[in-house]
């Protein structure tokens, strides 16, 4: 059998998400029979030029609500990381209250995308029941976000030196309520995710990621923590709130006693945080400190500050995928923001994709991609070299999907 | 790996660097009701000691965390900010460190750090394509964002000349500004 | 109303032309336990050319352009078009943005707008009604 260097194309969309959330990257696989040999990553076809419409059209006041838009999932993390940069640039604290109050709402997002992102990879593997379950468990939250800030999504709570809704203590009753009832199905989620033998098939030893390569490649969030790099804004730089409460990074041995770094750790993780998650909503609650919520009520005196502030700062923030980072700069007499940029933490971990798809199955590809959380709903056309035949095939997103769905059903016997 | 104050790190750099450091902050500040310090360090280096500053902050943690590289327009010069920290893992234990480069507009021109930091290729392959800075030494040049049939020598963050300004979007029924 | 045309329920495809996720995930919310409109029939299919429905989110990024023509031509007659979102309409809060290429509306016909940022999943199941009572009368025009 020779092995001459004969490239072809094979088209094949890597959908990891879902049918539904299309959304753009290009994935270049090389392949070699059914292994992959090396991986190459297009992105871009999301770009809407945000930080360009902050810097030359927005006022910063303006510019929090830009930057909800920037992905609808995490819409909370955004927001937050931007509004610290700019009290950070201008020297602005916001209220105690109000850091308490962000904490709480920073949480709730957290436990709504870890359980979308449940939802989703079990939806990869080929398990729909469980889809819904997870989806159907979200809800809960969702009415709970609305309740306590009027939307299910883009709830626009930030301004800057504080919150813009109060949380009373009439309204304490309610959360506490949702609370209980996801300490109390708690138990049956860890073991239809953790316990089941098929999903235990599918995603152990699948998707490796070590340690040294999540240092170098400079991997954030519980695709690192997963790896045993227990790296954590919330334990190492914290703010707000989570400065008085001692948190501490989550990593699968915990669970399993030791850190392998595949896709069932990622797992393991993510349902850790969300009973995590539910433990800081708790002790915020008994602990809140009373005042107001905003450091200056006034929206015109606040702009009028910041048209003549004059300084940089850089906020930070651990998201439900990572860590997201705002740099802000601000000139004396402009109305617009000097320079922001913006990262978002799939940024950073689309590097690591490569190493991860690597030496894996093309059938692996969706659920090893989508362990990732990539927060760009990456879908898209997925070019694959195959090294020995010459052959041209198109795939689809759909049949890559079935490809998945089709491993599953044959090592179920 | 040993634990340096601040200050110590500072005086570090200064060792290293001599004539190539020009300036450093220390910026505190103090975080809800245990009012816990936190404090950032911003250095200022000159070009032809990049490098040496980027070694030495791998002296100091082993596999640093470089976060993002900022840019700014500034009119005759451009400012690159590279936002590092070190120390992560350590309860309460982490610093972030900005290193500051200013790079003169008719020679804007940078080493790469791919070699020592393997992830920093996309926020150097964005830089390159959004501000117009050339990174010496990257292995991957295509862009990263901006579609392949965006105009060469357009750079959207810049504010001179050569910004997007003719690329914007004009809306029905009112006239380009 | 009685619907005559349809012997089955509408399938829908969805595509995303560069949004954000926020109308992404409500459309995905439509078809969970809570709102649930797979009791009727409604399904998200995987391929446009099975599809009744198109929902259009996302302002139309100019990588995207060609792609929602092809799309747009793939899917069979008789078809209705559903722009979902702020973003589709006008823009939304990126109107001005040098890498958009228009909204939905100046590449493919739109029949049925939603606005929202991102709209609730009844407004969205509201359209999705709108729109199969659209395609009845045409189908009825037709014969």
């Amino acid at each position: 059998m020779t092995t001459e260097e004969v490239k072809t194309t094979y088209t094949i969309p890597v959908g990891p998400i879902h049918p539904a959330l299309k959304e753009p990257i290009r994935l270049d696989l090389s392949v070699d029979g059914e292994e992959i040999v090396d991986v190459d990553i297009t992105v871009g076809q999301v770009h809407r030029g945000i930080e360009w419409l902050g810097m030359n059209r927005n006022n910063p006041i303006q510019s929090i609500y830009l930057a909800e838009r920037v992905c609808g999932i995490c819409a909370v993390s955004h927001p937050f990381a931007f509004v610290q940069a700019v009290e950070h640039a201008v020297g602005i604290t916001p209220t105690e209250h109000a850091e308490y109050i962000r904490v709480i709402i920073a949480e709730m997002e957290r436990i709504h995308s870890h359980l979308l992102w449940a939802g989703v990879a079990a939806h990869e593997i080929g398990f729909d029941t469980v889809f819904y379950l997870a989806w159907r468990v979200r809800e809960e939250i969702m009415d709970l976000m609305e309740y306590v800030t009027g939307n299910r999504n883009t709830k626009a709570m930030f301004q800057i030196g504080g919150v813009r809704r109060d949380i009373t203590e009439d309204q304490f009753p309610r959360i506490r309520k949702a609370l209980d009832y996801y300490k109390s199905i708690f138990n049956q989620l860890k073991t239809v995710f953790l316990d089941d033998r098929t999903i235990r098939m599918r995603t152990k030893n699948v998707g490796i990621l070590k340690a040294e390569d999540a240092l170098k490649l400079l991997t954030v969030g519980p695709t690192a923590r997963a790896s045993g790099v227990a790296k954590d804004i919330r334990q190492d730089q914290p703010y707000a709130a989570y400065a008085d409460l001692d948190i501490k990074a989550i990593t699968p041995d915990i669970v399993t006693g030791t850190v392998v770094g595949d896709v069932y750790d990622r797992i393991i993780v993510r349902l850790l945080e969300v009973k995590q998650s539910i433990e800081i909503i708790e002790r915020c609650l008994d602990k809140m400190p009373p005042g107001a919520i905003l450091t200056e009520p006034k929206i015109a005196k606040l702009l009028n500050t910041l048209t003549k502030a004059e300084g940089e700062g850089v906020g930070r923030h651990e998201a439900p995928r990572g860590e997201v980072i705002h740099y802000v700069r601000l000139e004396s007499g402009r109305e617009t923001l000097s320079t922001w940029k913006i990262r978002a933490p799939t940024y950073v971990n689309l590097m690591c994709v490569s190493t991860i798809l690597k030496g894996g199955q093309i059938a692996d590809v969706p659920i090893a991609f989508a362990s990732i959380d990539p927060c760009m709903s990456c879908t898209n056309r997925a070019a694959i070299v195959d090294q020995k035949t010459n052959k041209k095939s198109i795939l689809s997103g759909k049949e890559l999907h079935e490809l998945s769905v089709e491993k599953t059903r044959k090592l179920k016997g | 790996m040993e634990i340096l104050s601040p200050e110590e790190i500072i005086d570090g750099f200064k060792t290293v660097l001599g004539d190539s450091f020009i300036d450093s902050k220390i910026y505190e500040r103090e975080v809800a009701v245990k009012k816990n310090v936190f404090k950032t360090i911003w250095i200022y280096v000159k070009r032809e000691a990049f490098r040496k500053a980027v070694d030495y902050i791998c002296k100091l943690q082993e596999c640093p965390h470089l976060a993002i590289i900022s840019s700014s327009d500034l009119g005759d010069s451009v400012e690159l900010i590279y936002h590092f920290t070190i120390y992560y893992g350590r309860h309460l234990g982490e610093l972030s460190l900005g290193l500051r480069v200013n790079l003169p507009k008719n020679d804007l021109k940078i080493p790469t750090l791919t070699d020592i930091i393997p992830g920093a290729l996309f926020t150097e392959r964005e830089t390159q394509e959004m501000m117009g800075v050339e990174v010496v030494g990257i292995p991957d040049k295509r862009r990263l964002f901006l579609p392949e049939d965006f105009p060469e020598g357009t750079y959207p963050w810049r504010t001179d000349e050569t910004g997007p300004q003719d690329m914007l979007r004009v809306l029905p029924g009112r006239e380009k500004k | 109303m009685s619907l005559k045309s349809f012997k089955r329920a509408l399938w829908v495809y969805h595509l995303n032309t560069g949004s954000c996720n926020g109308c992404d995930i409500e459309i995905l919310a439509v078809l969970t336990p809570r709102y649930d409109v797979e009791r009727f029939g409604i399904m998200l299919v995987g391929s446009p050319r099975h599809a009744d429905v198109l929902l259009v989110t996302g302002p139309v990024a100019r990588q995207m352009v060609p792609r929602l023509k092809r799309i747009y031509e793939q899917t069979p007659d008789p078809k209705v078009v559903i722009a979902v979102g702020s973003c589709g309409l006008e823009g939304g809060v990126f109107y001005e943005s040098y890498n958009l290429a228009g909204p939905i509306d100046q590449h493919i016909p739109v029949d049925v707008y939603v606005p929202g940022c991102p709209p609730r999943p009844e407004a969205i199941i509201e359209a999705v009604v709108k729109a199969w009572v659209k395609l009845e009368k045409a189908e009825q025009g037709v014969r």
